[in-house]
């Protein structure tokens, strides 16, 4: 019954408004320059919807002076019903003009030949980092209405669909420093859902999220090297050495492949990584402590890593107004990833590393899985 | 000696040989998997068979009293669904694709209708593709795409921008070149891979700026969107029409094509005959899928066309640059 009730009001609906490809739907375009000042642009079919057709015509045939008076009533109702909401607050944007025209009133009062008004405003948008569009429940206007954003420093624009049934535009991003998650559900883990978070709370720290989560949890390769350097016999100031060595080599050239001073394909890259859990697991196997040399194939290994994490902030794209403080960010969230996979080790076999059979009961164990797996890795990657 | 033995005594072949036991096994557990999960193969050297339905659900006298589904599935072949919005809902009756490779989806369009509850394509499109996973044992993505921007091929998209394990192309001209990756639109080519089943992604401008023609390599579909189809085919650009349509004559010269597939059916069954834009009830309909025969009369119709106005053929009209409200309708 609720169907058949729904399917009367569309046919009658449909029956006065015959819409091929709906030419005649409206169209919010949004620019925020480097000022973050929001030009607006809106694309409506005035004299199908908040107008009557007769009354579109005479203001399209008035003088410009007396214009603005014939469009009042319909500008007054969709300036009330277009609402901006700046990460929740509700602001208004201050109209700069209007276009109109028309061809005929016959073209105005056939939807097949839109005479689309359009109209300009402005926005302050500092300060703000979320944009949202809403257009009121009692407003009726050609739908559907495509929303378009563009944000100065932001590769691509954002694009959301009002319609009758569904208002509210969901968040756009006006921070050209954030990741924009918005449009990609593939981001269904925990962890990017976490960055999801981060982006609303604190944008600046988008970064730190992102980097976190190459390595925990999509950092595998990244998480068993670091599981091979906290295997190594000995205490605390090995394992430290190691860390320190190897982020600072990883820092210097996801920098320096960052801004373009070097670079190496990936497939050269992802097995030699994947040598480089291999190595360090068999060096355990046999070494008793650090060695000198060790430290230095640490560094060099590090250093091969820093490409792989560049590789993968490439595909995502740093803001170029911010660029350095992102990098700086994400390379931040690279270190916790890695601090919390020790942590999360010695949480879980840590407290015995004194104990007389934890070498042999769990670390020689774990550390040949880790060689096992980097050999997979490795012989995988260069064959496939 | 046993691998613990071994192990204890930290002899190195014990410990090298426990590595390549852990790798093969690692490997053996990967080709297990594999076992139960074959990859499916989208060969391109024979065309994949398939078939048209012998008539599409085409509305009904009263709109009211349809009782037909909202949107009608017809399963092509295992991996090719073709999906048709009731026209008793929305005039339109727009087709879209779901088409399957290994872990991905990817939807062309979303109909002509925004309520759920009128037109409820998202629970359609979960429904066919948990069945699909269900019986090829994999998981997908969904890839919501679209093959041009007008309103009538996407009204239904924000069904779908919270879907979990979906990727949104997006609504602007910059979002899907980006996507399928055009440097040089619309005469590039782009070898779209979606799971191993590959397609040929090309521009098609001249209804629309933004428009795609795809084609399918294992079916040798040939998709051709809103540009030709059995209909009133609006041009809002002729020139980059008729580049377009020389561009899929040169594809279907490249490349085996079985049928072309598109988006409306608005012809009748009479030769030149189109039904009144607006109809809800279509009861000739002539099949959706078109023929290279057609391609190449629309090849033709290049020499015809000197200028704005309405040009008749057998399978399409051609309303070129004029307004869309002037029709041959009675």
């Amino acid at each position: 019954m609720l169907n058949r009730l729904l399917m009367l009001a569309y046919c009658l609906l449909a029956a006065v408004s015959v819409q091929a490809h709906m030419l005649n739907m409206t169209h919010i375009d949004i620019a925020v320059d480097a000022q973050q000042q929001a030009a607006i642009t809106v694309r409506i079919d005035l004299g199908q919807s908040l107008m009557t057709a007769d009354n579109y015509w005479l203001a399209t045939q008035a003088p410009a002076s007396e214009q603005r008076a014939l469009l009042q009533p319909a500008l007054e109702r969709f300036n009330r019903d277009l609402r901006f909401l700046l990460d929740s607050s509700v602001q208004r944007p201050q109209m700069t003009g209007f276009e109109i025209s028309a061809a005929s009133l016959d073209a105005i009062q056939n939807p097949l030949t839109p005479q689309m008004a359009t109209l300009y405003y402005q926005l302050d948008v500092s300060g703000a980092t979320h944009l949202n569009v809403e257009l009121a429940d009692q407003l009726e206007i050609p739908w559907p209405c495509l929303v378009k954003i563009e944000v100065a420093g932001q590769a691509l624009p954002q694009s959301r669909l009002l319609t009758n049934v569904d208002r509210l535009s969901r968040d756009t991003l006006l921070s050209s420093s954030a990741v924009n998650f918005a449009t990609d559900n593939l981001a269904t883990d925990r962890m990017v859902q976490l960055a999801i978070v981060w982006s609303r709370l604190a944008p600046e720290f988008t970064w730190i999220a992102v980097g976190f989560q190459h390595i925990v949890p999509n950092g595998l390769d990244h998480m068993l090297f670091v599981l091979g350097l906290f295997f190594l016999a000995g205490g605390w100031r090995p394992l430290l050495l190691q860390v320190t060595g190897f982020t600072l080599a990883h820092s210097l050239t996801l920098g320096m492949s960052m801004v373009g001073i070097i670079s190496l394909p990936m497939n050269i890259v992802e097995p030699l990584i994947a040598l480089s859990i291999v190595y360090v697991a068999i060096d355990n196997l046999f070494a008793t402590g650090l060695a000198r040399w060790r430290l230095v194939i640490v560094c060099l290994f590090g250093l091969l890593h820093g490409l792989g994490f560049a590789s993968v902030l490439a595909n995502i794209g740093l803001p170029e107004d911010q660029f350095l403080v992102s990098l700086g960010l994400f390379n931040l969230g690279v270190e916790l990833g890695q601090l919390a996979v020790i942590g999360g080790a010695f949480l879980i076999v840590g407290w015995f590393r004194r104990q007389s059979w934890y070498q042999s009961n769990i670390a020689q164990p774990a550390t040949i899985a880790i060689a096992g797996t980097g050999a997979y890795w490795f012989l995988k990657r260069i064959a496939f | 000696m046993s691998l613990t033995a071994e192990l204890n005594q930290r002899s190195k072949p014990g410990m090298l040989l426990g590595i390549a036991i852990f790798t093969a096994s690692l490997f053996m557990v990967e080709h297990a998997i594999s076992m139960v999960t074959t990859p499916l193969k989208f060969a391109p050297e024979e065309a994949a068979p398939g078939s048209f339905p012998e008539v599409w659900i085409h509305g009904s006298k009263s709109a009211m009293d349809n009782q037909d589904p909202a949107v009608q599935v017809h399963a092509y072949n295992d991996h090719t669904y073709i999906l048709r919005e009731n026209k008793a809902i929305n005039y339109e009756g727009a087709f879209m694709y779901l088409l399957f490779g290994n872990k991905k989806a990817l939807l062309i369009d979303q109909g002509s209708t925004a309520s759920a509850a009128l037109f409820p394509l998202r629970d359609v499109v979960d429904g066919i593709i948990s069945e699909w996973e269900a019986k090829h044992g994999q998981k997908t993505t969904l890839i919501v795409a679209n093959s041009h921007l007008h309103g009538d091929h996407y009204a239904a998209w924000n069904q779908f921008v919270d879907r979990p394990d979906t990727l949104m192309v997006g609504l602007t001209h910059e979002e899907v070149m980006d996507y399928w990756g055009f440097s040089n639109y619309p005469e590039q080519r782009i070898e779209y891979d979606l799971g191993g089943r590959t397609f040929i992604v090309t521009g098609t401008p001249g209804h629309q700026s933004s428009e795609l023609a795809m084609y399918d390599t294992w079916t040798d579909l040939l998709y051709t969107g809103d540009m030709l189809y059995r209909g009133r085919l609006y041009l809002e650009d002729w020139d980059a029409w008729a580049a377009s349509i020389k561009r899929l004559r040169k594809l279907a010269d490249d490349y085996p094509v079985t049928h072309l597939i598109n988006n409306h059916i608005e012809m009748t069954d009479t030769p030149e005959l189109d039904y009144p834009i607006g109809s809800n009830w279509q009861p000739d309909e002539p099949p959706m899928q078109m023929t290279l025969e057609m391609l190449d009369i629309a090849v033709e119709a290049i020499d015809d066309v000197n200028g704005p106005g309405i040009y008749k053929y057998d399978d399409f009209l051609l309303y070129n640059e004029i307004p869309w409200a002037y029709t041959t309708d009675p």
